[in-house]
């Protein structure tokens, strides 16, 4: 029997049971529109997350931590931060603490291009009369200028001493503000909330454990709005832009603040010397990365660097895949079974025509064929249609939820992402699920004896 | 093997049982027949007598419990599943008392059937199966489905069908069990014509003494699977 013959079989009597073949397609569809939706969204949040990485520049830069390697890490608040283990010999720097001169030091080396300090404070802000808790974050101007921060309204302040703040458009819209180009040249107001730290200091922690309570007292400062920053979805990482309102170096000094982000930094003093909590270095180029960190280690601190992680991260998303692919696998395996039991079901019906084929010399290989053929159909129907399926399913959904963010200042973002393998991957593997499917019904047609299949009514 | 080259079928203690339950059943037993090629022989008996049984195992379709069947020189009785599906397509054509059409297939597409399992290509067995329908006299008929066919029509197409890949043996099951005593003197008459000018040897079950009277050859009578008699030219 040629090949042509036996589509041309499997056709013709996929075509006299129209309803119940387009049923088992549908389940083949469902089950590949289930799966390829489930493959792009992970594709797509990995294509998300890494293109905002990419353009945010993070992988050139390097968290430096006080803390010299072998202290203990002992900062619960530090995020995800993995401390490097080092050897023993910088044992002796233990006690190094990350001030302005070791900032200083840290842009000398080569392959740095800046190194700022990450400081935070936490402040109350408030935009004609509404109020939010925030941590204002300082950056330097040359920084705030750069892509990574990327002001999309107005400008970013010129010089490290200008007077104004950048705040991002989520912040603006929690304000009230609906339209962020409109924000910009309003007042901010910035009320910090301070200790008198020299009491603390002279008192030691027992007056502060001894529930005597903070000294504090608040202090407001005004400052207009320079630059408003669009909101980036998974930009969330490290630095820079992970606070709604950025301020420069100078006019920062001159706020009376908290320079804590939390009480684990009162323990990281050491004799009574203040460091900073961590400062952000950027490199020239990647390729800068070991000699940095070694340099940088060397200084008796720790060193974070993204790009180490990045290697995690696409693990985290391979297993995310899994799991998306597992869930699809479900209606994959109940179509299959849709697909055995339409097959069965169809040698019960042609029990006779089975019988008059072998009666006429068809072998066994085919009717085998014959029946492989047709399962082989509907799974190349199915999975095709189930592959415009999942499509049609992702534009719907990147449609509402994107309809639904659009009201919180969310720009639009695409979820899912369909490379071509997929498509293609999605069809071969529909086609080879239901030819393993038709394996068993195609053995079972082969195997009718033809004696009982002509006598049969 | 064949001791006379002149046999076409030779059996030797053909035996088939069947097991219903726990209790064996012989449909079959002991059956020596000899079959000289271009003869045209009669299998009758009452029902149940074992005439399907001996055709189904002359047909390839079944195989025998005991006993060897030898056709045209090779050994029935000692073929594979692919050599005996071989053997149906191009040895053995068979027709029966229901026709066993295709339903959905017009008489032409029927009539191809045999002929796509040989792998013969779509121009050569339109052709091929058209020149067949003519020999039957269908030829105005083959864009018809076999329901909308009379009876006679139907065991036409079969008989065509039947004789697709030119076999040398032409097997009847009961073939006028279904028609009408003037539909049943034809079709018997198509199978003897064929049997006169192409030499095809013939073997008919039938329990229509006339008819049998009429054409056959040679009758062999079965009774509980057993050959009784056998009479003419032999």
């Amino acid at each position: 029997m040629r090949f042509a013959d036996a589509v041309e079989f499997a056709l013709s009597s996929l075509r006299k049971r129209r309803l119940r073949t387009f049923l088992t397609a549908s389940g083949v569809m469902i089950g590949i529109g289930a799966l390829v939706s489930m493959i792009s969204f992970g594709k797509g949040m990995q294509k998300n997350v890494t293109a905002a990485f990419e353009s945010s520049d993070l992988f050139n830069t390097v968290m430096v931590m006080p803390g010299g390697p072998g202290s203990p890490s002992d900062d619960p608040d530090e995020r995800g931060a993995v401390a490097e283990e080092a050897g023993p010999a910088e044992a002796g720097k233990k006690d190094a603490v990350l001030d302005d001169a070791a900032v200083a030091g840290i842009a000398k080396i080569p392959g740095v291009r800046s190194a700022y300090p990450d400081i935070n404070f936490p402040a109350l802000v408030s935009l004609e009369g509404e109020e939010e808790f925030r941590l204002i974050q300082v950056v330097p101007a040359a920084v705030a200028g750069s892509k990574a921060v990327g002001v999309k309204w107005g400008r970013p302040y010129a010089s490290d001493d200008e007077e104004g703040v950048i705040v991002s458009r989520i912040l603006i819209r929690r304000l009230g503000a609906t339209d962020p180009a409109a924000a910009v040249g309003k007042t901010l107001r910035i009320t910090s909330v301070t200790i008198d730290l020299g009491q603390i200091l002279s008192g030691g922690l027992q007056g502060l454990l001894g529930g005597q309570g903070l000294p504090v007292s608040r202090e407001a400062h005004d400052f207009p709005i320079l630059g408003v920053i669009d909101t980036k979805p998974f930009g969330g990482g490290p630095s820079p832009m992970q606070n709604d309102v950025l301020i420069a170096p100078v006019p920062a000094g001159r706020i009376k603040r908290l320079p804590i982000t939390s009480i684990w930094d009162l323990f990281r003093m050491k004799g009574g010397r203040l460091g900073y909590s961590a400062v952000s270095v950027k490199l020239g180029s990647l390729g800068d990365l070991e000699t940095v960190r070694t340099r940088v280690r060397e200084m008796g601190f720790t060193t974070f660097a993204l790009a180490d992680q990045f290697d995690e991260i696409t693990k985290a998303f391979y297993f995310m895949d899994m799991i998306l692919a597992a869930v699809g696998m479900i209606a994959i395996v109940v179509a299959a079974l849709g697909i055995v039991n339409t097959m069965v079901m169809s040698i019960l019906e042609r029990f006779r025509e089975i019988g008059v084929m072998k009666a006429v010399g068809a072998g066994d290989g085919d009717i085998r064929r014959i029946f492989f053929f047709e399962s082989g159909a509907i799974g190349l129907a199915g999975g095709a249609a189930g592959c415009l399926l999942g499509w049609a399913t992702s534009l719907l959904i990147n449609r509402i939820v994107n309809f639904t963010l659009a009201r919180q200042g969310v720009p639009f973002i695409d979820y899912f992402a369909f490379p071509f393998w997929l498509f293609l991957g999605a069809i071969g593997f529909s086609l080879l699920v239901s030819l393993v499917s038709g394996i068993y019904p195609a053995r079972r047609a082969a195997r009718v004896d033809p004696v009982v299949a002509l006598r049969h009514d | 093997m064949s001791a006379d080259p002149s046999l076409i079928v030779e059996t030797r203690s053909l035996s088939r049982t069947y097991r219903v339950g726990d209790v064996r059943v012989a449909a079959l037993a002991d059956v020596t027949l000899a079959v000289p090629e271009g003869r045209f022989v009669a299998v009758t008996g009452a029902s149940g007598s074992g005439k399907s049984t001996l055709l189904n195992l002359l047909g390839g379709l079944d195989t025998p419990s005991a006993g060897t069947i030898e056709v045209g020189g090779a050994l029935v009785s000692a073929m594979d599943r692919e050599a005996l599906a071989r053997y149906r397509r191009f040895v053995a054509g068979m027709i029966f008392q229901s026709f066993n059409l295709v339903a959905a297939r017009t008489a032409l597409e029927n009539v191809e059937l045999p002929l796509i399992f040989a792998g013969v290509d779509r121009k050569e067995r339109r052709r091929r199966a058209a020149e067949l329908l003519d020999k039957v006299g269908l030829a105005h008929r083959a864009a018809h489905r076999p329901p909308e066919l009379s009876g006679g029509e139907q065991q036409r197409v079969a008989v065509a069908r039947a004789l697709a890949n030119g076999p040398r043996l032409l097997l009847a099951d009961e073939p006028t069990g279904n028609l009408d005593s003037r539909t049943s003197r034809e079709i018997v008459g198509l199978l003897a014509g064929l049997n006169r000018e192409s030499r095809l040897t013939v073997i008919m079950v039938s329990h229509e003494e006339a008819l049998v009277r009429e054409y056959a050859q040679e009758i062999v009578r079965l009774k509980d699977g057993r050959i009784v008699a056998a009479e003419g030219e032999a």
